[in-house]
C-alpha cells in the first residue's frame, strides 16, 4: 500500500514540476488505440429454491473506430426452467389446475403455494448500439433491440444525444426508446375474470392434433370460450433525461429521470386469482385483469467515489407509477484492489416496493372487484435483499476473468389483508431465495 | 543547412511544416488552409526548436550546456530558463530515487550500444562513476558549479521540453488545431475541428496499459487517436549490447553505471504535457522488469515494446 502511494505521488509531483517549468496548467489527456475489438463473454446461473432456474450466456463485443465511433454488439441467450407461482392461494387440500395451454392439469399438494411447473423457455436477445461524436461536444447514439422467445417477440429502437460542457466536466443527455412486444402464449390469451376451467382434458390432450378420432366431450370448445384470441401486443415509450457532473478528481455524480408509457396488453396470461368463501376455501380461480396502460416515472442518483485505491459506487432509485406502485432501490459496490491486477468487490442491494392498487392475494366471494385484480406477488408489497461478492483477476495472458456469487432473498409482505378461515394456517407470502453465479471472461 | 518546408496536405484544409532538428525529422501540422498562418507557425516553431537545440546541445560551443561542462570546476552563470530546467531535473532525480540523473551522460564514454558484445570492465565503469552524481553539483538562480570531471546532459528532457514550448507558442499564435511532432515525441494544442482526434502511428507495441501480461504477436504499427495531450517514447529498440547471450539495454542505472536489467526496449506514454510523458516513460524503463506495472499502478496509458 505505501509503495503504491509513493508511486501515485510521482505522477502528482511530476505534474507540479511540469507546471513550474512550463508556466501553465495541465490539460486533459485523451488517447486510445483505434480499431480494436474488445470482447466479454459471461455465463450466468440463477436458481430460486424449488422454483425457476435460469442459465444465461452473454457475448459482448465492442469496437472503437478511428474517429471515436463505438460499435457495441451484445448477444444474450438464456434458458429458463422450473416453476413459478400462478397466483392462487395455498389450501388445506390438494388443488388441481389446468395448464395455460389447456392441455393437461397439474396438482398442488395441501398447504403448498400453487406453482405452475410448465416454465421452459429459451430466449435469444440481440442488441446493437452505435455511438459517435457528431459535433464539437455532442455525442449521438442509436441502437436496436431484438428479443425472441417461444411465445414472445420484442423489437425496440433507441436514440440518445449527449452534450458536454463546462470543460467536459458536465454532461447532459436526452434519450428516447420505443419497444413493441407481441405475446403469443400457447393456449391463447385468457379472458380476464373468466374462471379457469378444470375438467377432464386427458382425452382432448391426445386428440390435440388429430380431429379424425376426436371424441368430442366439449372440452376444447369450453376452453376456447375462456380465450380472447391468439396474441396481443404492448408498446413501451421511454424518455430519459440524464445529467452527469464531475465533482473533483475523486468523485463523479449522475442524475437520471425517466418517464415511461406502457400501453396494450399488460396482464400476465399465466396468472390467476383465487375466490374464497368466508372460511377461506377456494370457490373458483379467475384470470387476472390489469389496466391497459401504465405510466412509470423514476428518479435515479448515483455517485462514484475514487479513494486512493478503492472505488465506492452507491446509487438510489425511486420509482412510482399510476398503479400506485412505489419502490426504493439502494445499490452499492465497493471495489478493493488486491495484488497483481486482481480485486474483490462486495455488492449490497436493498429493494422495497408497495403494492399496486388492484393487487390482492385473493378475492372474497362477497366482494368481487369491479375492474382490475391481480394476485401476482411481483406487484405486491415486498422487500428484497441481494448480497454478493465479485472476484476479478488477470490470468496468464493478461485477460480478465471474474467470478460473481450472490444471494438474493425476496420477502413479500402482507399489505393488511384480513385472512379468513383456513388461509390463516397457510403461507400466503412465501419468501423466495435464489443464488446467482456468474463467470465473465474479457479478452 | 536549416530549411523549413511548408506544403498543403491532400485533404486541402491542413498544412504540413517540416524541418530537421535534434537529429530527427520534425513536423508541424496545422488544420487550416491559411498558407500565411502556416508559414508563420513554421518559422516560429522551427526557430524555437533550433534555439533550444543550440542552447542545450552538448556539442554546440556557443551553447550554455557546452559552457557549463567546459567550465566544470568553476561556477558558470545561468539564465532563468536553464535554472528552471535544472530544477526540473532535480525533481526527476528525487522522484526516481536517484535512478534518473542528468550527470550520468559521461558513462557514454565506456558504454557503446552498437549491437556488439563489447562490455566495459568494472574498473572502467567505477572510474567514471566518480564523475556521476547529482548531489555533487550545486546551483541556484544565477549560477551552477560542477566538479571538474563532471558533465550535464539535457538529452533526456530537451526534445520533450521543446515540444511543450512549441505548443505554447502555437496556442499564442492561433486557435486552429496544431500538432507538433519532433522525431516521435509529440503533442497537440486541441482536438481537430469538430472534436475529431488526431491520428498518430507508433511502432508496433507488444504490451499496453490494458493488457500488461500478454505481449501481442501483432507486428503492425499501431494507430492511436489523440484528442488532447502529448505522447513521448523513451528507449530505442536498436541500441543494445549482446554479451554471453544477455541483452544489455542502453538504459543505464545512474546509481551503478550498469544497464537496467530486463527493461523494455521502448515505452510510449500519454500525458498532458510531452515532458511529463517523456519522464514517465524513462522512469518506467528504469524499473526494468516492473516497467509496465509501474505505469499501470499509476493509471497511465502506455504501450511498450519488449
Amino acid at each position: 500500500m505505501t509503495d503504491k502511494k509513493e508511486k501515485i505521488n510521482i505522477k502528482a509531483a511530476l505534474t507540479l514540476a511540469t507546471t513550474a517549468l512550463l508556466g501553465c496548467t495541465a490539460s486533459q489527456v485523451q488517447a486510445q488505440e483505434a480499431d480494436e475489438w474488445a470482447f466479454d463473454a459471461a455465463l450466468l446461473y440463477y436458481s430460486e429454491v424449488d422454483r425457476v432456474s435460469a442459465a444465461e450466456t452473454i457475448f459482448n463485443a465492442n469496437k472503437t473506430f478511428a474517429n471515436d465511433e463505438v460499435l457495441n454488439l451484445k448477444l444474450t441467450i438464456d434458458t429458463l426452467t422450473g416453476a413459478s407461482a400462478n397466483g392462487a392461494v395455498a389450501q388445506p387440500s390438494i388443488q388441481t389446475f389446468t395448464r395455460p395451454s389447456g392441455n393437461g392439469q397439474y396438482q398442488t399438494p395441501a398447504g403448498d403455494t400453487p406453482l405452475d411447473d410448465t416454465f421452459r423457455d429459451t430466449r435469444v436477445q440481440f442488441n446493437a448500439q452505435w455511438t459517435q461524436p457528431i459535433a464539437s461536444n455532442y455525442t449521438g447514439s442509436i441502437g436496436a433491440h431484438f428479443s425472441k422467445e417461444f411465445d414472445y417477440l420484442s423489437l425496440g429502437v433507441n436514440s440518445n444525444l449527449a452534450f458536454d460542457f463546462n470543460k467536459k466536466n458536465s454532461t447532459f443527455s436526452l434519450g428516447f426508446s420505443y419497444f413493441q412486444d407481441t405475446l403469443t402464449p400457447k393456449g391463447g390469451i385468457p379472458n380476464p375474470f373468466t374462471s379457469m376451467l378444470v375438467g377432464d382434458s386427458a382425452r382432448s390432450e391426445d386428440d390435440d392434433d388429430d380431429d379424425f378420432i376426436n371424441i368430442d366431450d366439449g372440452w376444447d370448445d369450453s376452453f376456447a370460450l375462456t380465450r380472447l384470441g391468439k396474441d396481443d401486443t404492448k408498446t413501451t415509450a421511454d424518455i430519459l433525461l440524464g445529467f452527469t457532473q464531475v465533482i473533483n478528481r475523486q468523485m463523479i455524480m449522475q442524475f437520471n429521470y425517466s418517464y415511461s408509457v406502457v400501453d396494450g396488453y399488460l396482464n400476465d396470461p399465466f396468472k390467476i386469482v383465487s375466490i374464497v368463501d368466508a372460511g377461506g376455501i377456494t370457490q373458483d380461480n379467475i384470470y387476472e385483469s390489469r389496466p391497459d396502460t401504465r405510466i412509470k416515472q423514476s428518479a435515479y442518483m448515483q455517485s462514484m467515489y475514487h479513494f486512493d485505491s478503492t472505488i465506492l459506487d452507491v446509487s438510489y432509485r425511486y420509482m412510482w407509477d399510476d398503479w400506485n406502485i412505489n419502490s426504493h432501490t439502494i445499490d452499492s459496490r465497493f471495489r478493493i484492489p488486491l495484488s497483481e491486477g486482481s480485486y474483490i468487490q462486495p455488492h449490497f442491494r436493498y429493494y422495497q416496493q408497495s403494492a399496486a392498487d388492484f393487487y390482492q392475494p385473493f378475492i372474497m366471494d362477497n366482494d368481487m372487484p369491479s375492474e382490475f385484480v391481480s394476485a401476482d406477488y411481483r406487484i405486491g408489497e415486498m422487500t428484497a435483499l441481494t448480497i454478493g461478492l465479485k472476484y476479478g483477476m488477470l490470468i496468464n495472458d493478461g485477460n480478465e476473468l471474474s467470478f460473481r456469487l450472490e444471494y438474493y432473498r425476496q420477502t413479500p409482505t402482507d399489505a393488511g389483508f384480513t385472512e379468513p378461515g383456513v388461509l390463516q394456517d397457510v403461507e400466503l407470502y412465501p419468501t423466495i431465495d435464489a443464488i446467482i453465479g456468474q463467470v465473465t471472461y474479457s479478452f | 543547412m536549416r530549411q523549413i518546408d511548408v506544403t498543403l496536405l491532400a485533404d486541402d484544409n491542413s498544412h504540413s511544416i517540416t524541418f530537421n532538428a535534434m537529429a530527427s525529422p520534425c513536423e508541424v501540422i496545422v488544420q487550416s488552409s491559411d498558407k500565411k498562418l502556416a508559414d508563420e507557425l513554421g518559422c516560429v516553431i522551427a526557430n524555437e526548436v533550433w534555439r533550444i537545440e543550440d542552447k542545450y546541445s552538448r556539442y554546440n560551443q556557443s551553447g550554455i550546456c557546452y559552457l557549463i561542462n567546459a567550465n566544470a570546476g568553476q561556477p558558470t552563470n545561468i539564465d532563468q530558463e536553464t535554472f528552471q530546467l535544472l530544477t526540473f531535473a532535480q525533481q526527476c532525480f528525487e522522484l526516481s530515487d536517484g535512478l534518473f540523473d542528468i550527470t550520468s551522460g559521461v558513462l557514454r564514454k565506456v558504454w557503446h550500444f552498437d549491437g556488439s558484445s563489447n562490455l566495459p570492465s568494472k574498473k572502467q565503469v567505477n572510474k567514471l562513476m566518480k564523475a556521476v552524481g547529482w548531489k555533487k553539483l550545486s546551483f541556484d538562480q544565477h549560477q551552477i558549479l560542477l566538479n571538474s570531471d563532471m558533465e550535464v546532459d539535457f538529452g533526456g528532457i530537451g526534445k520533450e521540453y521543446a515540444v511543450d514550448r512549441c505548443i505554447l507558442l502555437a496556442r499564442s499564435l492561433t486557435d486552429m488545431p496544431v500538432l507538433v511532432n519532433l522525431g516521435g515525441d509529440l503533442a497537440v494544442t486541441s482536438p481537430r475541428h469538430n472534436n475529431q482526434p488526431w491520428h498518430v502511428a507508433i511502432e508496433h507495441p507488444d504490451i499496453d496499459s490494458t493488457n500488461i501480461n500478454s505481449p501481442s504477436k501483432n507486428n503492425k504499427d499501431m494507430i492511436i487517436s489523440l484528442l488532447n495531450g502529448a505522447l513521448a517514447t523513451s528507449g530505442d529498440a536498436r541500441k543494445f549490447l549482446m554479451n554471453k547471450g544477455l541483452r544489455y539495454s542502453h538504459i543505464l542505472n545512474a546509481k551503478t553505471g550498469w544497464p537496467i536489467k530486463q527493461a523494455p526496449r521502448s515505452i510510449t506514454v500519454v500525458a498532458p504535457q510531452c515532458i511529463q510523458a517523456g519522464i514517465l516513460a524513462t522512469l518506467a524503463l528504469l524499473q526494468g522488469k516492473k516497467a509496465e506495472q509501474f505505469l499501470k499502478d499509476q493509471e497511465i496509458k502506455f504501450w511498450s515494446r519488449r
